[in-house]
């Protein structure tokens, strides 16, 4: 199994002139600790117009300035808004390529559509379409990548030969991935060979069942770039102290604002009845960890909270049920002081991390 | 954390239904027709929002007109300009005004489920590529609006948001979460096009609709049930709420 970080930048108010940078300044530093540490990607989100619970609507930039002071750590784009209205997807190919090569093959490339009125509506997109142009992009970005010309007349883009440059660094091409939110979104990626990147947080047994059906059926599968990537990979928070009990409280603390911020975006669906987001998506499992009789479990099921010992179980839990990769969410509205979320991360990587070593149970 | 609603309560204390008791009674509500029109509106509509709440990202407001059929005092239709925001974690149109066709019913929604009801003339009228509804108010037009273009999609995909009122239980100002069920057997979705909204007349004075966002029409079976929450309008609902039921 392997360990990430991943970042929505959550911005507390009152808003200063310093706000954001120190958010910025905050999760860089966290994420040269953590490729020092061992971690192995840092995953970045794409989100517009989202006040508080996401500032973070230029991810390439920020992974930028993250392969710029690491080495080893893989940087993950994602998920980019696979909607013309929100990304060209020639910026989209070029953008990616000169981070992958400015990153040494460093990338991962996310894709998804945006599940909120908040975003589409704010570039005017149309809810009824995405999932079609999102479709439209995944099947050409693998060849935007690797082609000497590429020309295309599509559905919603069109473009006449040109030569896309510069090529991704990484041969054939980055991996990639769809952000998995809905059920049923896994099995788009199965069928297009791609990986599955779960947004979404606990709950076993409701993961276990899909990632065995993703398992199954992306055997079946016509890839849309030149190999299968059929990896699962999942998000959680961490929040790792020596005192199991302070551990709990302070992760709990940290998931409740989390959970809570992101009950206050409008869905999709709330404000847009369409049969391309019939689900509610994310959002009610959100509300209902925030409110609801999740509430006050304690650290959750399978959240990465507490003392070693009980992050450790969870994730052999979450190694069981076929999850390969777990990203973590470290802050939110910088709730956690920096210090405490640095202490952390050294904690987890010195305590947690051997037990997932290659080769180990 | 999100920014709260910043309604001064002493300007409106005076006007506030009054609610009876909380041991309101269910209504059921056969063959509905629903028509329901959301605009993105202006920044500054914070006023208009009770301090409990969380305004909207961005803010948007829906007008609910509603023909029912059947009910225990009779066929009326009711016609609602909610502001949308939300109540802790769960999304809630407050109801700044609302206009009810009979008297009876005018009395029972202020009674019951403290809605800031009149009694006016409220009409919904079906042509072939769009659907109206119109208010009068004392004889006055207080709002023309419609869904044009209808074009049928799942019931559901209709995600309808519970409403809460304002109102004075047992004299003092409180939150009445009003949270029907809906069973929704047809449903159809335009573009919402607005021709007049009476801002004052409704309780809204500097409210403005921005920008369209969507219009559905349909027919459910739905109800007004018993009140199960009500909450402190000056502090957040997390800390505010009481259950009832």
């Amino acid at each position: 199994m392997k360990f990430g970080l991943f970042y929505e930048l959550s911005v507390p108010r009152p808003w200063t002139r310093d706000s954001e940078r120190i958010v910025y300044e905050n999760a860089l530093e966290q994420v040269k600790l953590a490729d020092e540490l061992g971690f192995d990607q840092v995953w970045a989100v794409e989100h517009h117009f989202l006040e508080e619970y996401s500032h973070c609507p230029a991810p390439d930039l920020f992974l930028t300035a993250c392969a710029m002071i690491t080495r080893r750590i893989r940087v993950g784009h994602g998920i980019i808004v696979c909607v013309p209205e929100f990304n060209h997807p020639i910026k989209i190919a070029e953008r990616t390529a000169v981070l992958d090569i400015l990153s040494g093959g460093r990338l991962e490339v996310g894709t998804g559509r945006s599940a909120t009125w908040t975003e589409l509506g704010g570039f005017n997109a149309n809810p009824d379409t995405t999932k079609k142009t999102w479709d439209e992009f995944v099947r050409c970005l693998p060849r935007m990548w690797t082609s000497d010309r590429f020309a295309y007349d599509g559905e919603f883009w069109s473009m006449p030969s040109r030569a896309i440059i510069p090529r991704v660094y990484q041969k054939p091409h980055p991996p990639l991935w769809v952000a998995v939110t809905t059920p049923g979104t896994e099995l788009d990626a199965a069928d297009r060979g791609l990986g599955s990147l779960g947004l979404t947080f606990g709950q076993f047994a409701e993961q276990e069942k899909r990632i065995a059906e993703y398992r199954r059926r992306i055997q079946l599968c016509t890839p849309v770039g030149e190999f299968v990537n059929d990896q699962v990979n999942t998000v959680n928070f961490l929040y790792c102290d020596e005192d199991d009990a302070r551990g709990v409280a302070t992760g709990r603390r940290m998931a409740d604002t989390f959970n809570y911020l992101a009950s206050q975006l409008i869905s999709a669906r709330e404000a847009y009845p369409s049969k391309s987001y019939q689900s509610l998506g994310l959002l009610p499992q959100l509300r209902r960890q925030a409110t609801g009789p999740d509430a006050n479990a304690q650290g959750g099921e399978g959240l990465c909270m507490g003392g070693p010992a009980r992050i450790t179980a969870a994730l052999k839990r979450w190694e069981s049920v076929g999850v390969d990769r777990v990203n973590f969410l470290l802050n939110t509205l910088e709730a956690i002081p920096q210090a405490d979320v640095l202490a952390s991360l050294k904690l987890f990587a010195r305590e947690v991390m051997p037990a997932f070593a290659a080769g180990k149970g | 954390m999100p920014l709260f609603g910043a309604l001064d309560l002493a300007e409106v204390a005076a006007r506030l239904p009054a609610v009876r008791d909380l041991d309101t009674e269910a209504w059921t509500l056969p063959q509905a027709e629903i028509l329901q029109l959301a605009w993105e509106v202006n920044d500054d509509t914070q006023v208009l929002l009770p301090k409990a709440m969380h305004p909207a990202i961005p803010p948007y407001a829906t007008i609910v007109v509603t023909r029912y059929p059947e009910s225990p005092v009779g066929m009326f239709a009711l016609a609602q300009l909610r502001l949308m925001g939300r109540a802790g974690a769960h999304p809630r149109g407050y109801v700044l005004g609302a206009v009810a066709s009979t008297t009876a019913a005018a009395s029972a929604l202020r009674e019951r489920w403290g809605f800031p009801v009149e009694v006016g003339d409220v009409t919904l009228v079906r042509y072939h590529d769009r659907v109206i509804a119109r208010v009068r108010l004392d004889g006055e037009p207080v709002l023309e609006a419609a869904l044009v273009d209808p074009e049928p999609i799942a019931g559901g995909d209709v995600q309808y948001i519970h409403t809460v009122t304002l109102a004075a239980v047992d004299g003092q100002p409180q939150l009445v979460q009003v949270d029907p069920h809906y069973t929704v057997h047809k449903a159809e979705r335009g573009r919402p096009r607005l021709e007049r909204l009476t801002t004052p007349r409704w309780h809204a004075s500097g409210l403005g609709f921005t920008t369209p966002i969507a219009a559905t029409v349909t027919t459910c079976d739905t109800d007004f049930p018993r009140i199960r929450f009500v909450m402190d309008p000056e502090i957040p609902v997390v800390r505010g709420t009481r259950r009832i039921r």
